[in-house]
């Protein structure tokens, strides 16, 4: 009986992850459509910057049922603003609760998960996934069946005398405490009035504790909301000099910043190269690493630790003694990868190979492979599996996790390349910027009007646009990322 | 409709049985192979796993990332060499004058703007680099222990101010770094607007623009690469305090020792080889900062018509890697490689120190 | 299938040049069909053997003979083997049928026999239903379960076992032993199994044999062993409580302890060390008479002290024929439970 209440609430629970995953996808496909339908002042091919803040466009031509809707920017701004809410609400839910559902057992179901499916409920309610907050009310009631026996109707009948029960159980916990201090001596007394003292010096230091952490929260937390808010201000928000504004309501957020930095600023194109150049240097990376981190631990050959060693000590080199010579390397005497006008996309080339492997990961990793037992190695040699094999199938599955701290390590340290980039794209007869990362685009694009002033609202929406991606692979892979971190500095 | 489903998901089942039984089968042709090969060498007694010594393996798997290594990081390294030593190297004809074995670092040396403050900022990159190097890391250390130990003594909420505190390492140095320029803005920023709630008058006040001043801008500086070193700082902090062993404390709380002393005399000396470890790390990142400054100070280290200076070692490096002028990449390396020496001698200080005050 | 060692050797050299040898002309035949455990204590070198017969360690001397065919040279795969680790060698991320289907991977045996061969294994070793569950998830009886099947699994010629159960608690021990015997009995594979626990390789095997630095004291059924060692290693290594072991000296063919005549020797005359095993003592009025020294009640036996030549002695009698704090006894042991052992080569003169 229980047992099938489990399974039933297992199903209906895969039934609802199904309609927030549909609910998630339609949040991003209206967001991109409405997003895509943004109007900005053209000029033919070129946005008129000096407009974008009295622009004022009437949206009017919907498809199919919404053809006679028709919106003014603050209503579409106030839309787009609620989808994007709705993905940060809903998005997290689906992941940790996929997450979730693959490790449920039957001991899971206690009092907390079923509040916790209620909440989900009412936020599946408030994010209008209507069916999704059905199925889950639904599943709460299972949830109470599985505990209580109760059926809902029961339920909600046994909720005022179990109230008043617990009200009659407190004021008999207050006389029995009332009854224990009439016993007065002496020795008991100065032994209360002490736990007293403590008890008051212990909450104090509490206080000051957390007063000092949210102050430190608050420290850390400003400069991003601080940054998400500029980046949807309009010119003359963002750049007013007295009073900036604290707080903007949803109509007002300006989504179209967003748009001119991806189109009209190129943030779109330099986004695309960032992403080809960390997705293939830290594929290269790992397979380099991999291979090297084995045979430092465990293939024995003479003067192994010898140039182990030597490569430990050049980690204490300095990165830019590499650089002056490696842009030799690249350059028009070298490889002529850079400065080229016949082979543009050799620009990846200078971008990528350089950084296909790092001594510091062959560190870290051959750590963790020499953490695997010998005997291991044994066991799958007597099994006939050959060097390589054993690599593959039991040696990289076991340090997986080390390999994806390497993997998003890297791809942060992609994320934030500057000074290589730079310096390769600033050379040439040819435009370089065609292969800027988004750390040299946001640095070296003008965000600048003909009048001479900065854009801060657009370079800010740039800055937010290049934090957010990053933001959400560490909210996704919390966990992980940060125990790496954590072991990663351990092991040093 | 039941039965179709049934039938479905056998059929479906079926085929998957089928793919594997296929794979199975070219795995086990290839291993019959691999038997035959090795059946027929046993037999004719040639041993080829005996014959390659364990060096010849080793380099089969080391030759990726050895060859990336040797051009990409050790033939630079050879290279600094032969550049300091050259007169006016020409990059783009690949020639030079002649040879010269002091004449690039002197060249450095007695440059203004390196050691020499330069007479219009009266900072240099030493200068400057040094400055953030005593102030930033001490700091950063410090708040990074007071949080840990902070943190480690609380339950509720404790995930979500680890999480918070992670979050600027997860970010993009130059992203941030132009938020906290317009955050440090001189009319509209939020900080001259924080200070004005005090009655202060910070209309004039400016941090990081042109008529700034050399220490207001140092400290912004500074304020930025505390606030962005302190994540790693704590999580590693954290990892190690939290990997203390309960009884230590146990003890301490038993012979009713004061929570300082707890402090200062179990949870530091335990967690001293990490302290030391994130103490030269972050001097040897502190003496290599370049994109903080990029970001809030532009790409020479100070806004056009400032009279005032924030460049960086790396940054004076850097400042010559075009090769658009004769000798210039020389000039670089010699930069490079004094660098370097700083970095080696505070490793070796630092590690000698620590023989004597770090518990091991 | 008979197993053959002839004069096997092994010297490790280490960095400073010094040889030590881990085994030494060892040779052994291991019939068909039967347990025989390697016993000794740490260092002994029985571990390296076992690697040397499976083929991990390559030896310095000597051949390795299954049956007839001579293995000496053949990688590990070839030899057809089951290994069993100390540790198990569980692969930690597979679940437990991968972990014994692993083997078959890498041999010729189509995919439906494979996965009929792991449950009938399983089912063998008692784990048919814990075949979802990874490693982490099994108590140690269970993962050594695992390991016993996976090493069974591709039908090999010899079970190689490295101190199977010593990772286990007493009690678990207990019945993984008799489990393996079980076990070894029904597949009738011939088994080698290491181990420093004489109880255990006493109480599990068809035959032992004894080493100490890589030399082969002793090879025969264990309790010939224990009632006939072949020498004093032998005889103290076996046993517990551990035999007494003194110095005494025959004359006129008589061995003389505390000054008088014991009994008498077919032995030549001299210097002489002798064994008596403690549980080999009764209490008899007309044996000899001695003072207590200490006495111990340990429930159904009594631990008794006295002294033979100046060595403490123990006895282990029965509890009944003893009083509380009596002060004397008077003892008897049966001549052909008394070793006496060559002073130089410690080889046993009155047995065999």
């Amino acid at each position: 009986m229980e047992k099938q209440l489990f399974l039933k609430s297992k199903k209906i629970e895969k039934i609802t992850l199904i309609f927030d995953a549909l609910a998630v996808i339609t949040y991003i496909a209206l967001f991109l459509f409405l997003f895509n339908h943004l109007q900005m002042p053209m000029d033919g091919q070129s946005v008129i910057l000096e407009d974008l803040e009295t622009f004022n466009p009437i949206y009017n031509d919907f498809p199919g049922i919404f053809s006679n809707l028709v919106l003014n920017r603050g209503q579409m701004n106030s839309i787009i603003s609620i989808l994007i809410i709705f993905f940060i609400v809903a998005f997290p839910m689906l992941f940790i609760n996929i997450k979730k559902n693959k490790t449920r057992t039957i001991y899971d179901i206690d009092s907390y998960s079923t509040a916790s499916t209620f909440v989900q409920a009412i936020i599946n309610l408030l994010t209008f996934n209507f069916v999704g907050a059905g199925l889950r009310v639904y599943n709460t009631f299972v949830y109470i069946k599985f505990l209580k026996g109760y059926s809902p109707k029961e339920f909600f009948k046994s909720i005022i005398p179990a109230i008043k029960n617990k009200r009659a159980e407190r004021k008999a916990k207050k006389l029995e405490i009332v009854e224990d201090e009439e016993v007065k001596d002496e020795y008991s007394l100065s032994i209360k009035k002490s736990i007293r003292r403590q008890t008051a010096v212990s909450t104090v230091r509490l206080l000051l504790t957390y007063l000092f952490l949210v102050l430190i929260a608050l420290i850390i937390i400003i400069p991003f909301y601080w940054m998400v808010l500029t980046s949807v201000k309009t010119f003359s928000e963002s750049s007013s000099t007295l009073n900036p504004q604290f707080f903007l309501w949803i109509d007002r957020w300006n989504w179209v910043n967003y748009k001119v930095v991806l189109t009209e600023q190129n943030f779109g194109l330099y986004i695309k190269n960032t992403v080809i150049v960390a997705l293939l240097s830290t594929f290269g990376t790992i397979i380099t690493t991999v291979l090297s981190a084995y045979a430092f631990a465990r293939i024995e050959f003479k003067g192994r630790e010898l140039l182990f060693s030597i490569l430990i000590m050049t980690m204490m080199i300095p990165g830019e003694l590499y650089i002056i010579t490696n842009f030799i390397t690249v350059s028009k005497n070298g490889f002529g990868w850079i400065g080229n006008p016949a082979g543009e996309n050799q620009y990846f080339l200078a971008m990528i190979l350089p950084f296909v492997t790092s001594i510091s990961y062959i560190f870290f990793l051959r750590q963790n492979f020499k953490q695997i037992p010998e005997s291991l190695y044994k066991a799958a040699r007597v099994d006939g599996c050959s060097d390589f094999k054993y690599l593959m199938r039991v040696m990289v599955p076991i340090a997986s996790p080390t390999i994806f701290t390497i993997t998003i390590l890297n791809i942060f340290g992609s994320w934030n390349a500057y000074i290589w980039p730079r310096i390769i794209t600033s050379v040439g007869d040819i435009n370089g910027s065609n292969y800027w990362l988004i750390s040299n685009a946001l640095r070296d694009t003008d965000f600048v009007l003909d009048t001479g002033r900065v854009m801060y609202n657009l370079q800010i929406a740039a800055s937010t646009l290049v934090t957010v991606p990053l933001l959400i692979v560490f909210f996704m892979f919390r966990k992980y990322i940060m125990n790496g971190i954590g072991r990663s500095g351990t092991k040093g | 409709m039941g039965n179709f489903i049934k039938n479905a998901k056998e059929f479906l089942i079926k085929i998957g049985n089928a793919i594997k039984n296929f794979f199975w089968n070219i795995r086990r042709y290839i291993n019959k192979f691999k038997r035959k090969i090795s059946d027929f060498l046993d037999k004719k007694k040639i041993n080829p796993a005996g014959k390659f010594p364990g060096w010849a393996k080793a380099l089969v798997y080391l030759s990726p990332a050895l060859i990336v290594l040797g051009i990409f990081t050790f033939w630079p390294i050879i290279n600094s060499f032969a550049l300091v030593v050259y007169e006016n190297y020409n990059m783009t004809s690949d020639s030079i004058t002649g040879y010269t074995i002091f004449g690039n670092f002197i060249k450095v040396l007695t440059d203004e703007s390196f050691i020499v403050p330069a007479s219009h900022t009266a900072s240099s990159a030493v200068i400057n680099t040094l400055i953030i190097v005593f102030i930033s890391v001490p700091i950063s250390i410090f708040l990074a222990l007071g949080i840990s130990v902070a943190l480690n003594s609380i339950k509720p909420l404790k995930g979500f101010f680890q999480t918070v505190y992670f979050l600027p390492y997860v970010t993009n140095t130059i992203a941030i770094g132009l938020v906290f320029a317009y955050m440090f803005k001189t009319q509209g920023g939020l900080v001259n607007q924080f200070i004005s709630f005090f009655g202060i008058d910070a209309s004039e006040l400016s941090w990081v623009e042109t008529n700034a001043v050399y220490w207001r801008s140092m400290f912004v500086l500074i304020f930025y690469s505390v606030w962005s070193s302190l994540a790693f700082k704590i999580m590693v902090f954290l990892t190690s305090i939290q990997g203390i062993d309960k009884q230590y404390y146990q003890a301490a709380s038993i012979d009713a020792t004061p929570k300082g002393r707890i402090f200062s005399k179990i949870t530091v000396p335990l967690i001293s080889p990490m302290i030391f470890y994130i103490t030269v790390t972050s001097v040897i990142g502190a003496f290599k900062i370049y994109n903080a400054i990029v970001a809030l100070f532009g790409v020479q280290g100070t806004p056009p018509g400032a009279n005032y200076n924030l460049q960086s070692i790396v940054m004076y490096i850097y400042q010559f890697i075009d090769g658009s002028k004769e000798g210039q990449l020389s000039v670089a390396a010699a930069g490079s490689l004094i660098l370097f020496a700083i970095i080696l001698v505070l490793t070796i200080v630092q590690m000698q120190v620590s023989k004597k005050r770090v518990h091991y | 299938m008979e197993l053959r060692l002839e004069k096997l050797t092994k010297v490790f050299t280490n960095k400073n040049g010094q040889e030590t040898r881990a085994v030494d002309n060892l040779d052994i035949t291991i019939e068909s069909g039967t347990l025989v455990a390697l016993l000794g204590p740490s260092g002994c070198g029985k571990s390296t053997t076992l690697f040397m017969i499976a083929g991990l360690v390559k030896p310095t001397g000597g051949k390795i003979f299954f049956g007839e065919d001579d293995v000496t040279k053949l990688a590990p795969e070839k030899r057809g083997i089951g290994l069993v680790f100390q540790n198990y060698a569980l692969y930690p991320h597979m679940t437990v049928f991968k972990n014994i289907l692993f083997p078959l991977e890498n041999l010729d045996v189509p995919r439906d026999e494979a996965f009929a061969r792991v449950k009938e294994m399983a089912n063998l070793v008692g784990i048919g239903e814990l075949l979802d569950r990874k490693p982490s998830q099994l108590s140690g009886g269970q993962q050594q379960r695992v390991a016993i099947a996976r090493a069974l699994v591709k039908k090999p010629r010899v079970l190689l076992l490295d101190e199977p159960l010593s990772n286990l608690d007493a009690r678990l021990r207990l019945q993984m032993r008799e489990e393996i015997k079980r076990i070894q009995r029904e597949t009738g594979i011939t088994t080698i199994f290491v181990t420093h626990d004489q109880e255990e390789a006493m109480s599990i095997s068809d035959k032992m044999v004894v080493l100490d630095f890589g030399k082969e004291q002793q090879y025969a059924a264990p309790q010939s062993m224990y009632n006939q060692p072949g020498n004093l290693f032998v005889a103290k290594f076996l046993g517990n409580p551990p035999i007494n072991a003194f110095e005494a000296e025959v004359k006129n063919k008589k061995l003389i302890i505390n000054e008088k005549p014991f009994m008498t020797l077919n032995v030549p005359d001299g210097l002489y060390d002798v064994g008596m095993r403690p549980e080999n003592f009764r209490v008899a009025d007309d044996g000899f008479k001695t003072e207590i020294k200490d006495i111990f009640h340990i429930g159904r036996d009594t631990m008794i002290h006295f002294e033979f030549n100046g060595n403490n002695v123990r006895a282990l009698v029965d509890s009944d024929t003893m009083k509380v704090n009596q002060k004397s006894v008077s003892l008897t042991i049966k001549p052909e439970r008394v070793y006496i052992f060559d002073k130089q080569t410690g080889k046993v003169v009155n047995h065999g």
